[in-house]
């Protein structure tokens, strides 16, 4: 646990607003570093952004995409919740991404630590997560369309085996259908979460491992005290992406149940995606998609603040 | 490295085998299937094994698509490391206002559907005139990941130790020699784990390619991919193979990535 | 201060090298595609762009006869363009916007209104007026918004009953007529340890084009939209899912899946369309039927297909429109369909020629026509509501097969929504 630690007091060492010039240039001028990150994505991000926004305000239809658009402030979301199709669709998008949060970075942790090991299963095991994460979502999805539905393989091993009667309906069941999409969700994020937790796992100095085993550590501990701590920022950033894969998370809804039975897994992506691409309201569907994205502006303030709070901790 | 495999490593390996090996296992099987046995219960394994799909798949389009998808991928891939590697340092070693800004931002463009940036780049390509050529895809998939990337790099360089920082400056090195030679080396595992995710996120990517593409010629793999669903239906068999047949380049660029890194560590220079 | 300058140029070399080997793919992957323009191809440069959707063998195929019997009738060259069925509305709204597009667009014609409000679409009205066989095509096959002509079938497409021979020899009873014999021979089915029927329960267009037939029959239309008759085509297909008939799966379906589901040859009866055709004939190793759907008096079955339309931006539009007449609206070239892909010819002399006539799978589809046959979609519903009367309906026969809502629920929440919509 060397280099954490000593970390720490030397930051602590230095006082804030110190006269000496080098120190203080050299925090500010690294900001030179978010040169090339701000001029591109300024150029190829932020204007889609700024149009997503300004649509988002606006009565666009396909009439009217490429003329003048009329400024209609909130009207559009006001529609979609009028509608009775936008409340549905948020507790909707909550339960989802709860499901493909929790399972994915739990399993990908624990995965992780499965995978740390050296060894050819470990090797192959990790490409083939890697290989599978890699496949487009309307291959994964199609797959696993096929494997839960009534005569797929894990319906036939649950009646072979006398568990059930008759078929699980995974995916045309209302209920059902939410879950089994999010846990293919799931299934598609695991491999990512797997291979960065790994890397960061592989960070540790194996010193640490030694020690803690020459001290009598259990299994359970080296896990608790050594890798959870030094896992952390990584998984900070992590829980974000993951939380962020769930919020914007569509094709596998698209390839597995279209937003059913009926309006079933209409969540705020997918219900985006209908308004603006099926419906061709792009004013509405870009509302739909911009209330996601201030969901997702709470995550963005409770990251910054974590960050803070990271760096005053050392 | 010295670790070992307990009980419980060894099951949820077994586990994640199964849960990742059968969708592989279907995915092969199906590829090598006729169509009409595709949705017969009684032939899930007994079938009269068939390479149609194979050798419709394997023609000379294929070779160009590779070519293609070969091109995009690593110059989506350079172009966001050279943009997201200094930022993510920058993000990591300066505080106040801006940076925090920045983070949030990266955060919500990271939000950002896919499908509603097609239309705004479509319009800063046509102006570009830009439209049908390979920059338009790279630099729009460069768009797409370089936020993704940014964040994922960033804890990378929070867990370089200042302390070589400063030995480094009081070496009398200025803040680019140092990042170039002292941290960067340090931080390669999460350079080399980050432009691999990268490399294969841009190597799946379609939409881009799909809409900024005018004549189907250029396609990459991915692009070829996606034209075997239709509205007419899926070419089951058709799908899967390509499907096999486009990601073995991501098995090999994977397989020699993880050579790296694993070679990087044995290394244990990280201190 | 010399070493950041080193390592400034060095992350300069980086980028550049990246960059330039990027532009020399380009230049390598170029080809046929001038880089340069950006649209496809330049001004009356003799070529035609066809945009399509078409990844089916037969039908690549059909568009190839097209070229060839195009480029032999002039000396212009086609070029067909493949571009996902996802990606085509998308992909020609924004090369609109940008002012390019292809010559001619070959699209799904339920999205007429949508392509023609998004100024994707060259009004037709002049070079039909002066088209001489005008007179052959039925009212049906022409997309007209707002009064204007933008886009003409060459063929179309249409649901029928299949039926599996074998299974209806074995339970004895005759292709069904009506309603009633229809159900009792699913029934007879379900006993003998078969499925009833297969079709497609897609929250979406697709589900809405395949509820249309029992719900007309139960008397609903969109003219005057009325939630009880609505209900009651609901119901009786909800009874299918009930009495085991049907599987409720069948809301995951597209119109594909069913189809190989009944080519397996475990399901008595499958609502399907034409088009499969080549399907049914390569992977059904039984023997197969088609009738028309046994509806009543008030029953429609949509006459869907692709509609065949001029680009807004097209660069040549009188080649374009030659194309159109050479190949799409021409006799012969009306013939070809058939024979590819089991469409039927939209003209009036073109459908009665030996190819339909004398094909016993084909003919049923005809005669739906003449029965049965409706404008897809139906003209009382406005361009722009189109899409989202379709999805909503698509939306509520998918609630009611997936045991979402009760039959009678989703009938009076879509009618609700219908109002708005239908203004």
């Amino acid at each position: 646990m060397t280099a954490p630690a000593t970390a720490a007091p030397a930051r602590q060492a230095r006082p804030r607003r110190t006269p000496t010039a080098p120190r203080r240039r050299r925090g500010g001028s690294r900001l030179v570093f978010l040169l090339p990150a701000a001029l591109f994505l300024g150029l190829f991000s932020i204007y889609p952004l700024v149009q997503l926004l300004r649509m988002a305000a606006s009565e666009v239809t396909a009439a009217t995409l490429n003329a003048d658009w009329a400024w209609t402030g909130l009207d559009n979301v006001r529609r979609g919740f009028e509608t009775g199709q936008t409340g549905p669709a948020v507790s909707r998008t909550l339960v989802f991404v709860v499901v493909v949060t929790v399972l994915g970075m739990l399993v990908g942790f624990g995965a992780a630590i499965a995978l740390r090991t050296s060894g050819r299963w470990s090797a192959w095991l990790l490409a083939l997560m890697v290989f599978v994460w890699a496949l487009p979502p309307v291959v994964n999805g199609s797959v696993w369309k096929f494997l839960l539905n009534d005569a797929g393989l894990i319906n036939t091993v649950l009646l072979g085996t006398g568990l059930r009667d008759d078929p699980v309906p995974f995916l045309y069941d209302q209920h059902w259908a939410l879950f089994a999409v999010a846990f293919v969700n799931a299934f598609a994020v695991i491999p990512f979460n797997t291979l960065v937790f790994r890397a960061a796992l592989m960070t540790i100095d194996p010193e640490v491992f030694e020690a803690a085993q020459l001290d009598g550590a259990s299994k359970w501990q080296q896990v608790r005290h050594i890798m959870v701590p030094s896992v952390r920022p990584t998984t900070l950033v992590l829980l974000i992406l993951t939380l962020v894969y769930g919020f914007r998370s569509f094709d596998f809804i698209y390839v597995m149940t279209y937003g059913g039975p009926g309006t079933a897994t209409n969540t705020l992506p997918f219900l985006g995606y209908l308004q603006a691409f099926v419906r061709y309201d792009y004013g509405l569907g870009a509302a739909t998609s911009a209330l996601a994205v201030v969901g997702v502006l709470v995550l963005a303030v409770v990251y910054a603040r974590s960050i803070k709070r990271e760096e005053a901790d050392g | 490295m010295t670790v070992k495999a307990g009980p419980l490593a060894v099951a949820a390996k077994i586990l994640l085998t199964l849960v990742y090996g059968v969708p592989i296992l279907w995915i092969l099987l199906t590829s090598v299937k006729s169509s009409d046995d595709v949705f017969d219960a009684d032939r899930t394994f007994l079938f009269r094994p068939v390479t149609t799909a194979y050798v419709e798949a394997l023609d000379g389009d294929l070779l160009r698509a590779l070519l293609q998808s070969v091109t995009i991928a690593t110059c989506a891939t350079a172009l966001v490391l050279v943009i997201a590697i200094p930022a993510a340092y920058g993000l990591a070693r300066t505080r106040g206002p801006l940076p925090t800004l920045g983070l949030g931002l990266l955060i919500v463009l990271q939000m950002m559907p896919q499908t509603a940036t097609v239309i705004p780049l479509f319009q800063v390509f046509s102006g570009w005139r830009l439209l049908d050529t390979t920059a338009a895809v790279v630099l729009a998939d460069a768009a797409l990941l370089a936020p993704f990337a940014t964040l994922l790099l960033r804890p990378f360089f929070r867990a370089v130790p200042p302390q070589i920082e400063e030995a480094s400056s009081i070496d009398g090195a200025g803040i680019f020699r140092t990042f170039w030679s002292v941290v960067l080396p340090v931080a390669r595992n999460g350079v080399a784990t980050v432009g691999t995710l990268t490399f294969l996120l841009a190597w799946g990517e379609f939409l881009y390619a799909v809409n900024f593409y005018l004549t189907p010629g250029q396609y990459p793999l991915s692009a070829l991919l996606a034209q075997q669903v239709s509205a007419f239906g899926i070419n089951w068999p058709g799908l899967m193979a390509l499907a096999v047949l486009t990601s073995i380049p991501i098995l090999v660029v994977f397989s020699a990535s993880y050579r790296l890194l694993r070679d990087g560590l044995t290394v244990g220079a990280v201190k | 201060m010399n070493a950041r300058r080193t390592s400034l140029i060095a992350l300069a070399a980086v980028g550049a090298l990246g960059l330039a080997a990027c532009s020399g793919g380009t230049s390598a992957g170029g080809g046929g595609g001038d880089g340069s323009t950006a649209g496809g191809g330049g001004e009356g440069d003799g070529v035609v762009t066809v945009w399509h959707y078409f990844s089916d063998p037969n039908q690549v195929a059909l568009m190839d006869a097209y070229q060839e019997k195009f480029e032999a009738d002039s000396d212009a060259t086609v070029e067909n363009v493949y571009v996902p069925y996802d990606q085509m509305n998308a992909k020609l709204v924004s090369a609109a916007g940008a002012g390019t597009g292809p010559d001619v667009v070959v699209f799904n014609g339920a999205e007429a209104a949508t392509l023609a409000l998004a100024d994707v679409l060259a009004p037709l009205d002049d070079r039909w007026a002066d088209f001489a066989d005008a007179d052959q095509f039925p009212d049906s096959v022409l997309h007209s918004v707002d009064d204007t002509l933008y886009a003409v079938q060459g063929y179309v497409n249409l649901l029928g009953l299949w039926y599996n021979q074998d299974i209806l020899d074995e339970i004895g009873v005759e292709p069904p007529t009506t309603m009633d014999e229809l159900e009792d021979a699913m029934a007879a089915a379900k006993d003998a340890g078969y499925g009833g029927i297969t079709l497609s329960g897609l929250p979406q267009s697709q589900g809405e084009w395949q509820a249309y037939p029992w719900i007309t029959d139960a008397g609903f239309d969109y003219e005057e939209p009325d939630a009880d008759a609505l209900a009651a085509g609901f119901e009786r297909v909800r009874g299918w899912v009930d009495n085991g008939w049907l599987t409720q799966e069948a809301v995951t379906w597209d119109q594909t899946v069913p189809f190989q589901q009944f080519a397996a040859g475990n399901t008595a009866f499958a609502q399907n369309g034409n088009w499969q055709l080549g399907t049914a004939e390569s992977d059904a190793d039984f023997a197969y039927g088609v009738a028309p759907l046994p509806l009543g008096d008030t029953g429609q079955v949509y006459l869907g297909g692709e509609g065949q339309g001029i680009g807004a931006h097209a660069d040549d539009p009188d080649l374009a429109w030659e194309y159109l007449t050479s190949t799409y609206l021409d006799v012969e070239g009306q013939e070809l369909a058939p024979d590819l892909v089991g469409s039927i010819p939209s003209r009036a002399d073109s459908a009665e020629a030996d190819v339909v006539t004398g094909n016993d799978l084909l003919d049923p589809f005809a005669q739906s026509i003449a029965d049965f046959g409706a404008s897809y979609p139906d003209p009382v519903i406005p361009p722009a509501a189109v899409a989202d009367v379709q999805l909503t309906v698509g939306q509520a026969w998918s609630a009611v097969i997936g045991g979402q809502k009760s039959p009678q629920d989703a009938a009076d929440e879509a009618v609700a929504a219908l109002s708005g919509l239908l203004g």
